[in-house]
């Protein structure tokens, strides 16, 4: 791979991800759900939409609105029985959730349209590239990096229009603790489904761009570990602050990359540099935790 | 409409009994609160005056009893619900929510605000806009009130006990409750603010038309601002009547002075 297709494909990666940490810190950041099961969204939008343009040959566009819908509703439904839960009862009642959608993946192959070697734990291949006929292979990347730049914007002016409302003051008066806002009248439940939802959608979408770019998807690729390199992008980038889950995402994604280049100049095997890059995203958790504890970009005040 | 709906009454407590595992908070209580009027809620500690707020605005199950607000019985309703009713109320311990600022608490607590929709969000932003301008309007006007202007851009979180006390009640001002409950308003505010707060809450009461129901340990406050007075003790009702009725009741003292607080009910620090 040349460089300016690695580099191509680092800034799709980075786009993506950076779906995601937006959608994560609207839950985490700015309400204080700690969503653990983030991972689900993502999954249920990497197969919604693979499942609507593969099996069911709809166009790209249905299987992208497709995506969002279905994982938006699924942050809705699980919030139903977990939405009065206080927020360590919460983070594993989420992870539960991702697991089982990851686990009915893996169990029911027919919901990809089964036949040999398809579906379940052998994953699904083949799945199309929106518009790939038009582009070489050189050019197709930043064609695809040019829909993940217009999809993150649109992530982006939607999140950030949401918490600069009175929504975003409210669900921020959530983070503390329910009773301040239900004695204002706020209905605090209906809140965290709200915001579960509209975070679930743009997870769905970002697992959209994330499968029809690779081509493949299984369920190995969407362990409980991804939702906590999105917590790490959060963490680091700066809770509560919309380009601090971007820059976050930037800042993980060059990390969790870099070993394809430290390979030359650290005499390690590439499998174990692959295995410690996790180790340097924990450690970067940790000093991010000790040392700036609201991350890189601090929350914003409002000047009245 | 009930029956019950005597005429001015805004609040009817009736024979409301709440226990925590075994311990009698509330005994039986019954009361009713004269719409625009102040009634002081008084009491030695533990003698169950959280715990009845706690009740009346949803946060904690009557075992048994009605609460009837407007003449409507409150059944089962939770907080966020009571609220909207228009009772409003502040906690003991004042909560402020972090990394919020004093001008933006106030602005949370407008009820039915249209921008806490998410739809309205992004379909009627000018509506949005005339409301938030009319809203810092009236923030405006209550961090006059509270003595906070100089502060109105500061993390809540900042601010001094008695200033986030002044806080929680600039912020339920704002969502225009008909009924407010306020616990220990004046508690850990310095005594020339106190003087300020006791206009304060006489003008909601005369200009705003709001019933206040408050819990305080300042006697001071209690006779100078209160029409009426109602005494617990043990999660019971002892006595009601004026300050100055209260001020000479024999059985008012007597519950004061045997608990193990020896200090009189009317020393003028408090």
């Amino acid at each position: 791979m040349g460089l300016v297709n690695f580099l191509a494909y680092l800034a799709i990666m980075m786009g993506i991800y950076a779906i995601l940490s937006l959608s994560l810190n609207l839950q985490y950041g700015f309400t204080g759900l700690a969503n653990f099961g983030h991972v689900a969204f993502f999954c249920l939008g990497a197969y919604t939409s693979t499942i609507l343009v593969l099996v069911f040959k709809m166009p790209f566009m249905i299987g992208i609105l497709g995506a969002m819908v279905i994982a938006g509703l699924f942050g809705y439904v699980i919030s139903i029985p977990t939405a009065n839960l206080k927020e360590d009862y919460w983070a594993i009642a989420t992870l539960a959730a991702a697991e089982v959608v990851r686990i009915f993946f893996l169990n029911e192959d027919w919901v990809v349209g089964g036949g040999p070697y398809q579906g379940g734990s052998f994953g699904i291949g083949g799945i199309p590239q929106p518009l790939r006929s038009l582009f070489s292979a050189y050019t197709y990347p930043f064609f695809y990096l040019a829909v993940v730049l217009v999809c993150l914007l649109a992530t982006y002016l939607i999140i950030n229009t949401l918490t600069q409302s009175p929504f975003g003051r409210v669900i921020k008066s959530i983070r503390s603790g329910d009773s301040l806002p239900q004695a204002l009248g706020k209905d605090v439940r209906a809140f965290r489904m709200k915001v579960m939802a509209i975070g679930g959608t743009f997870g769905g979408l970002a697992g959209c761009l994330w499968a029809h770019y690779h081509g493949f998807i299984s369920p190995d690729q969407f362990l409980p570990l991804e939702t906590f390199i999105v917590w790490a992008m959060v963490i680091v980038g700066g809770k509560a602050n919309n380009r601090g889950a971007i820059v976050g995402a930037v800042i993980i994604m060059v990390f969790y990359n870099s070993t394809r280049f430290l390979k030359d100049y650290i005499p390690i095997e590439e499998v174990t540099l692959a295995s410690l890059r996790m180790v340097a995203i924990g450690v970067l958790i940790v000093v991010a935790m000790i040392f700036m504890k609201e991350g890189l970009i601090k929350e914003k005040k409002t000047i009245y | 409409m009930d029956s019950t709906l005597e005429d001015g009454v805004i609040l009817k407590i009736e024979n409301v009994y709440k226990n925590f595992g075994g311990i009698l908070a509330l005994n039986g209580v019954s009361f009713t609160v004269q719409s625009n009027s102040i009634t002081g809620l008084i009491g030695p500690n533990g003698s169950g005056k959280s715990t009845l707020f706690n009740v009346i605005s949803g946060f904690y199950r009557k075992d048994s009893g009605e609460i009837y607000f407007q003449g409507e019985k409150i059944e089962g309703l939770n907080p966020c619900s009571i609220a909207m009713l228009g009772i409003g109320r502040t906690f003991q311990i004042s909560e402020v929510p972090e990394k919020t600022t004093v001008m933006e608490n106030l602005l949370l607590a407008p009820k039915r605000q249209c921008g806490e929709g998410v739809c309205n969000v992004f379909l009627n932003r000018r509506r949005i806009k005339r409301e938030h301008e009319r809203h810092l309007d009236n923030a405006l006007d209550i961090l006059e009130l509270i003595q906070l202007t100089d502060l109105k851009n500061e993390y809540a979180e900042n601010l001094s006990g008695g200033q986030k006390k002044l806080l929680s009640l600039g912020r339920i001002l704002m969502s225009e409750p008909q009924l407010l409950l306020l616990d220990e308003p004046t508690a850990g505010v310095n005594p020339t603010l106190v003087k300020d707060l006791m206009v304060a809450i006489r003008n909601l009461r005369d200009q705003k038309g709001i019933t206040i129901l408050l819990v305080e340990h300042n006697m001071r406050v209690i006779s100078e601002i209160c029409d009426r007075v109602i005494v617990l003790d043990f999660g019971e009702k002892i006595a009601e009547g004026t300050p100055e009725e209260i001020q000479s009741s024999k059985e008012v003292l007597e519950a004061y002075l045997s608990g193990s607080s020896k200090r009189g009910l009317f020393n003028e620090d408090s």
